[in-house]
C-alpha cells in the first residue's frame, strides 16, 4: 500500500496527486500496532476495557494508564502513542471545565469529542516560518464515553480528526478480530453487566497472554455514578465470572 | 452623607372615609448603627391633629417643643382649637422663617377639621424641610423610605376606606416599605384618628 | 492661556431611565419593561423596546444605559446562535444565566452599565426568573423589580407576590406560585403605581409571557392587545402584551 514512497511523504499539509495525505494515514498505522481497546455502549451505561501490555516481569502493570477521566460524566481509553493521548485529554479536560463553568451545565458528549478533533486537526497549521505549534498528526485513536441528556453515548477519534458515534467498538492490534466479535455478540438490551464480561471476552480472545487483574483495565460510565474505573476486587469478580 | 439621613426614620399619612391615619416606625439609628426601638416621631397636637416629624432626631426634639408652645399660645390667644390647614399653615411658616439655616425635618401631619355642618372632613398634608406645602387627597409621605413608602402607597391605597380598612392598608404600606429601608424599621406606630376617637396600636415589624 | 494644564475628561456612561420586572409562576414566567427611554429631563423616544425574546423558553430584560444594554442583548444572541451550532441545542436557561454571568463578569473593570433580569422556564419545566448586578453577581428568585423604580415596586412586590407581613388564615398558607391573571395584574399596577410617581417611568408597557411546553392558554385567552411570538410547534411559548401606560 505503501511501498510508492515520494515527496507527498514528509509534509503534513502537503496532498499527494492522489489526493491523500500519507503522514494522516501512516499515525492511522500506528495505532494498529496499539494494545487492543473496546468499548461497549449499553441503554444502562458504556464499558471502556483496555489490554496492558506488560512487557517485562519487573514492570509495575499499574503503572500503565491506558483508560483516563475527562470529566464526572466523560470517560476515555486509547490506543496507539499514548503519550499523545494526554495532550488530547489535557484538551478534552480544559474544554469540560470551560463548558462548565460557563454555562453551568455537563458538555455533552459529542461536543467534548469535537474539541479533541479540533485539536487533532491542529497538526497543519504550520505556516512556513512559523514556529509550529504541532509537527506531526497525533498517533492515537480514542474511545470517548459518557453520559449527558441523550444517554450513553461511545466515540471512536481517529489522527486524522474524524469521530463517529458507534454501539461497540475495537481499537488496537487486535481491532478487527475483536471488533467481528462484537458485532456478533452486541445486542440493544445489553446490561452493563453483559457489556463488562463482553469486553473482558473479547479481549481475552485477542491478548497473546492470560487475561488477568493485572494485564486488562476496565472502567464505565453510568448514570448518577459518572466515570468510574473499577477497582482490583470489583475486576477480579467479572474475571472470575466470565 | 445627607443630614437628613442621618437618624433615619419615616412617617406616612393617608386620607379615608371620614377618617384619617397616620403611621410610622420606631427606629433611632446612628447612620448604620441602630441606637432606639421606640423613638417615636409622631406627636398629638389637638385631640384631632397628629404630626410626624422623621429627620434629624435633634430637630424632631426641638420642633415638637416649637410647636407645642406656638400651638398652646393660638389656643390661649384665639380661645379655640387649631384647625388643620390652620396648623399647616403654622408649621410652613416656621419651617420658612429658617430658609438658609433650616430643620431638618420633613413633618407630616393628619387631622380632621371641622365642617360648617358639623361633620368632619379628612386632612392630610406634608411639607420638605423649608415649609414648602403639600395638600394631598390621598396619602403623603416622607423620611428615608419615602420612594418605597410612594411605591407601595400608591399599589395598596383606594379612596373612601372604613377605619379598620384605612389602618390595613397603611400598617401594610408602612412595614413593606420600612422592611427595604436600611434606616427605617424596628416596629412602627399607627393612629388613626376617627370622628369620636384615635386608634392608635404599635406594630411589631422586622428587627434587622 | 498657554503652559497651563488642562484637563479633559469623557464620560462613556449615561442613564436612561425605566424600569423593568419578572415574576415567576410555577409553569409560566412574565418579563416587563416600560419603553420610555430618557436623559435627564429629556425624553429620547417613547418606544425603546428594553425587553427582548432571546430563545422560545428565554426573555431578557436590561435596563440602565440603553447603549450598553443593546449590545449585551445582541452579544448574548450571538453567543446563543454560536452555541447553537457547537452544541446541536437551544442553550437552557440556567446555562444563559451562567453565559450572562461570565460576560458582565469579562467587563469587570469596564462594566455593562445595565441590570439584567432573565426569566423564562427551566429545563424541568418551572417558571424562573434570574436576576443579575452590573458586574454579574446572579440569583434566581421568584420575582425582582430593577431600575428607575426599583424602590417604588419591590416592596409592593414583596407584600403582594411573596406576603410579606401578611398572615395566612386559620389552618391555610400563602401560596407559593399565584395564577398568571394575578401575575398578571399585579404587574400592570406595579408600573402604573410607579408611572404616577416616578418621571422616567411610563410611555408604554410590555409584558412577555413565557408558557411551559404543554401548558393550556389558561386565563391568557381574553387578554387584550396579545401577541404570539413562539417560533416553534410542541414547546414553550412565548407571548407579549402591550399597554398603554400615562405620558405625562
Amino acid at each position: 500500500m505503501f511501498l510508492t514512497r515520494s515527496e507527498y511523504d514528509r509534509g503534513v499539509n502537503t496532498f499527494s496527486p492522489e489526493g491523500r495525505l500519507f503522514q494522516v494515514e501512516y499515525a492511522i498505522e500506528a495505532i494498529k500496532l496499539g494494545s487492543t481497546t473496546v468499548g461497549i455502549r449499553t441503554p444502562e451505561g458504556v464499558v471502556l476495557a483496555v489490554e496492558k501490555r506488560v512487557q517485562s516481569p519487573l514492570l509495575e502493570s499499574s503503572s500503565i494508564e491506558k483508560i483516563m477521566e475527562i470529566d464526572s460524566h466523560l470517560g476515555c481509553a486509547m490506543s496507539g502513542l499514548t503519550a499523545d493521548a494526554r495532550t488530547m485529554i489535557d484538551h478534552a479536560r480544559v474544554t469540560a471545565q470551560n463548558h462548565s463553568f460557563t454555562y453551568d451545565e455537563k458538555i455533552k458528549v459529542e461536543s467534548a469529542t469535537q474539541a479533541v478533533c479540533d485539536l487533532a486537526l491542529r497538526f497543519g497549521e504550520s505556516v512556513h516560518d512559523e514556529e509550529a505549534m504541532m509537527s506531526r498528526p497525533f498517533g492515537v485513536a480514542l474511545l470517548i464515553a459518557g453520559i449527558d441528556e441523550l444517554g450513553p453515548q461511545l466515540y471512536h477519534t481517529d489522527p486524522s480528526g474524524t469521530f463517529m458515534k458507534y454501539d461497540a467498538k475495537a481499537i488496537g492490534s487486535g481491532s478487527e478480530a475483536a471488533q467481528s466479535e462484537l458485532q456478533d455478540k452486541w445486542h440493544k438490551q445489553m446490561t452493563l453487566r453483559e457489556a463488562q464480561i463482553l469486553t473482558l471476552r473479547v479481549l481475552k480472545q485477542v491478548m497473546e497472554e492470560k487475561l488477568d487483574h493485572h494485564n486488562v483495565q476496565l472502567a464505565q460510565v453510568a448514570p448518577q455514578i459518572g466515570f468510574k474505573i473499577l477497582d482490583e476486587k470489583q475486576l477480579k469478580e467479572i474475571i472470575e465470572a466470565m | 452623607m445627607s443630614i437628613m439621613e442621618y437618624n433615619g426614620g419615616s412617617v406616612i399619612a393617608m386620607v379615608g372615609k371620614d377618617c384619617v391615619a397616620i403611621a410610622s416606625d420606631l427606629r433611632l439609628g446612628n447612620q448604620a448603627l441602630g441606637i432606639s426601638s421606640n423613638f417615636q416621631k409622631i406627636f398629638p397636637v389637638t385631640d384631632r391633629i397628629y404630626l410626624g416629624l422623621p429627620g434629624l432626631a435633634t430637630d424632631v426634639t426641638t420642633l415638637r417643643e416649637r410647636f407645642r408652645f406656638r400651638v398652646n399660645m393660638y389656643t390661649i390667644k384665639e380661645e379655640r382649637e387649631i384647625e388643620p390647614e390652620t396648623f399647616a399653615h403654622l408649621v410652613s411658616s416656621t419651617l420658612y422663617q429658617h430658609r438658609f439655616g433650616p430643620y431638618f425635618i420633613e413633618p407630616v401631619m393628619a387631622g380632621l377639621s371641622k365642617t360648617p355642618s358639623g361633620g368632619v372632613k379628612p386632612f392630610i398634608a406634608a411639607t420638605d424641610l423649608i415649609g414648602c406645602l403639600n395638600f394631598a387627597k390621598d396619602f403623603v409621605v416622607a423620611g428615608t423610605a419615602s420612594s418605597k413608602l410612594f411605591g407601595v402607597a400608591e399599589g395598596l391605597w383606594e379612596p373612601d376606606l372604613e377605619p379598620e380598612d384605612l389602618f390595613e392598608t397603611i400598617s401594610q404600606t408602612l412595614l413593606n416599605a420600612v422592611d427595604r429601608d436600611a434606616y427605617s424599621g424596628w416596629g412602627a406606630i399607627v393612629h388613626v384618628i376617627t370622628k369620636d376617637k384615635v386608634i392608635t396600636r404599635t406594630l411589631k415589624g422586622r428587627m434587622d | 492661556m498657554p503652559g497651563l494644564p488642562q484637563q479633559r475628561q469623557f464620560n462613556p456612561y449615561s442613564e436612561n431611565g425605566g424600569t423593568i420586572l419578572a415574576i415567576a409562576g410555577a409553569d409560566f414566567s412574565v418579563i416587563a419593561g416600560d419603553t420610555r427611554q430618557s436623559e435627564g429631563y429629556n425624553i429620547q423616544t417613547r418606544y425603546a423596546p428594553k425587553v427582548f425574546r432571546l430563545t422560545d423558553r428565554a426573555v431578557l430584560a436590561v435596563n440602565g444605559f440603553a447603549a450598553d444594554g443593546n449590545m449585551f442583548v445582541k452579544s448574548v444572541k450571538q453567543r446563543l446562535e454560536w452555541y447553537r451550532h457547537a452544541h446541536a441545542k437551544d442553550m437552557p436557561l440556567r446555562a444563559i444565566a451562567r453565559l450572562i454571568q461570565t460576560m458582565l463578569y469579562a467587563r469587570r473593570f469596564f462594566p455593562y452599565y445595565v441590570y439584567n433580569i432573565l426569566g423564562g422556564i427551566e429545563e424541568d419545566g418551572t417558571g424562573a426568573v434570574y436576576s443579575f448586578d452590573p458586574v454579574g453577581s446572579y440569583e434566581r428568585e421568584a420575582c425582582r423589580a430593577a431600575g428607575a423604580a426599583q424602590s417604588l415596586v419591590q416592596p409592593f412586590l414583596d407584600n403582594q407576590i411573596y406576603f410579606k407581613n401578611q398572615l395566612a388564615a386559620a389552618g391555610t398558607s400563602h401560596p407559593t406560585h399565584l395564577p398568571l391573571p394575578t401575575v398578571l395584574s399585579i404587574v400592570i399596577d406595579s408600573f402604573t403605581s410607579a408611572t404616577e410617581r416616578h418621571i422616567e417611568v411610563g410611555d408604554g408597557l410590555e409584558m412577555y409571557v413565557v408558557l411551559a411546553k404543554g401548558r393550556t392558554l389558561q386565563g391568557l385567552e381574553g387578554i387584550r392587545g396579545m401577541q404570539e411570538l413562539t417560533t416553534t410547534d410542541d414547546g414553550e411559548r412565548v407571548f407579549v402584551v402591550r399597554r398603554e401606560l400615562k405620558k405625562d
